[in-house]
């Protein structure tokens, strides 16, 4: 492996939530003269240390709050990490949650130039893109209705074809892309094999072994912040679902990622 | 620096979308735009200008330029500090500048300033105030107190985040200042003891080189002029350091 794309050393993130809300400043000066602040510590991550090469495809899995959302975070450059080093060579594009960056007024056109713009990327930029864009996501006329008027599979169909439209270093979805119809879920994959073929690398959330199983070659479980297993996806997915029926008693309900075909909720 | 220039597509993106929503919500927008500080003139005439006949000529154009200066300021503030609360959603899950918002409040800001100068030069044709070439100058005053402006913007929008009753603080302290700065009283009335007061406050001197090519058709003089740049260039040093301390915490508290 040549100089790793994502280079995480002792990574460690603190959510600091104050044991009494502080919400103003004045309570803040009154409470920092007593001195009776006092925060509860949340170590959402752990002394993660955790390197990547181009083109990798890492899958993630752990139970809820286990880190796996803010690991992401701290990779997309969203989240600064609290203690220990994170370098991430070259453009990342997050998806980390559905429609982020959409607003719900406007329409899927102009939508895709402001979520283009969020990324990065200039007008002219998205002038070149735009026709594909919109081909690929499959929303045909609504494209000229309010995002508002969008059924969820149609926000995710948008958002990933707006990501996915230029080849970024880094490509981080947390369970994105598990609303679409069947036929969208096969071009997504589609889509992800063409970009890590042209050398991105694709980091995955997702609670369906599936996925992880069809597109990684690598597979993450982090549990309580900590990195806990890094290695073949089916040795990895094998020991995880083990401890959750240890754990639960049962296993993990698996999400269908192949639902039917959403309707619009609105005509335009 | 080099991210805020790649999304400067991002940033006129914003600044048209926050003049739409301003322009839109109401038919009267715009022409309210011009109207508030109209009306405000006219009261502040009334009450005013026999009090300050001897001090003041064309006290109407001296008041409007200082209200328009003035509301400039105060809206752009107050605006920035919340152009980051309300972008909230966008702050926790893209890697997006944060500077945008508040560079993107106070750019759309002077475009207002803009538009709300129209009616300022329909008062200076209407009493007949000599107009002069000074007024060229005015881009200029306007890129100072635009450049002072952000400064101010950048350093109070995170504590806005951090502390939401910071917005109220700003508010009463923007009262007291308006009334600390010479915006529609002439500098003569306040005592001399307490002139410094007014001299050294670093708002009056960005006033001053706007309204000086408005009011007494003159470009600042060069004294006035280096001392406007400065204060500028200080105000926008501590709010963009400031700014860049404390971006990395605003995701954690919004």
């Amino acid at each position: 492996m040549s100089e790793p794309i994502i280079d995480l050393d002792g990574v460690s993130l603190c959510y600091r939530l104050a044991k009494q809300r502080i919400p103003s400043f004045k309570e803040y000066a009154l409470h920092w003269v007593r001195g009776a602040l006092t925060y509860e510590q949340l170590w959402a991550l752990r002394d993660v240390t955790l390197r990547v090469g181009r083109g990798e495809r890492i899958g993630i899995v752990g139970r809820n709050g286990a880190g796996k959302s803010t690991l992401l975070k701290v990779i997309s450059r969203v989240l600064t990490p609290t203690q220990g080093r994170c370098v991430v060579r070259g453009r990342v594009a997050p998806m980390l949650e559905l429609g982020t960056g959409f607003d719900f007024e406007l329409t899927g056109r102009e939508n895709v130039y402001l979520s283009g713009m969020l990324l990065g990327h200039s007008r002219r930029a998205i002038d070149a893109k735009y026709d594909g864009i919109v081909e690929f996501s499959g929303v045909g006329d609504f494209i000229r209705s309010p995002v508002r008027n969008y059924s969820s599979g149609m926000l995710a169909r948008l958002a990933f074809s707006i990501l996915t439209a230029w080849v970024p270093d880094v490509l981080v979805l947390d369970e994105a892309i598990a609303v679409g119809d069947v036929h969208f879920v096969r071009r997504c994959h589609e889509r992800i094999e063409e970009l890590s073929a042209a050398g991105t690398t694709l980091l995955l959330v997702s609670h369906a072994p599936d996925m992880i199983l069809a597109f990684c070659e690598r597979c993450l479980w982090l549990e309580a912040g900590r990195l806990v297993a890094d290695g073949a996806p089916d040795e990895v997915l094998t020991r995880y679902e083990h401890s959750q029926g240890a754990q639960a008693g049962t296993a993990a309900p698996v999400p269908d990622s192949t639902q039917p075909p959403d309707e619009p909720t609105a005509s335009s | 620096m080099k991210e805020l220039f790649q999304h400067r597509d991002l940033i006129w993106h914003l600044v048209k979308r926050d003049l739409r929503v301003r322009y839109r919500r109401s038919t009267l927008g715009l022409l309210w735009t011009m109207l508030q500080p109209l009306l405000m003139m006219v009261i502040l005439h009334v009450v005013f200008s026999n009090v300050f006949r001897g001090e003041l000529y064309a006290y109407p154009v001296y008041a409007l330029a200082g209200i328009l200066f003035w509301n400039f300021f105060s809206q752009s503030i107050v605006a920035s500090m919340n152009s980051l609360r309300g972008n909230a959603g966008i702050l926790q899950k893209l890697p997006v500048p944060k500077a945008v918002f508040p560079i993107a409040t106070v750019i759309s800001g002077v475009v207002n300033l803009g538009l709300a100068m129209v009616p300022l030069f329909a008062i200076l044709i209407f009493t007949g105030h000599p107009l002069s070439w000074a007024l060229l100058f005015l881009p200029v005053s306007i890129l100072l107190a635009g450049l002072f402006t952000l400064g101010a913007g950048l350093l109070l929008s995170p504590l806005a985040v951090f502390f939401s009753d910071v917005v109220e603080l700003v508010t009463v302290v923007l009262t007291l200042l308006l009334y600390l700065t010479p915006i529609f009283y002439p500098m003569s009335i306040v005592p001399e003891q307490f002139r410094w007061l007014v001299r050294f406050n670093p708002i009056r001197s960005i006033l001053e080189v706007f309204r000086d090519p408005i009011y007494f058709g003159k470009i600042p003089p060069p004294q006035h002029l280096a001392m406007c740049v400065a204060v500028a260039a200080i105000a926008l040093l501590i709010g963009a350091l400031a700014f860049r301390k404390s971006s990395d915490r605003i995701p954690f508290y919004i």
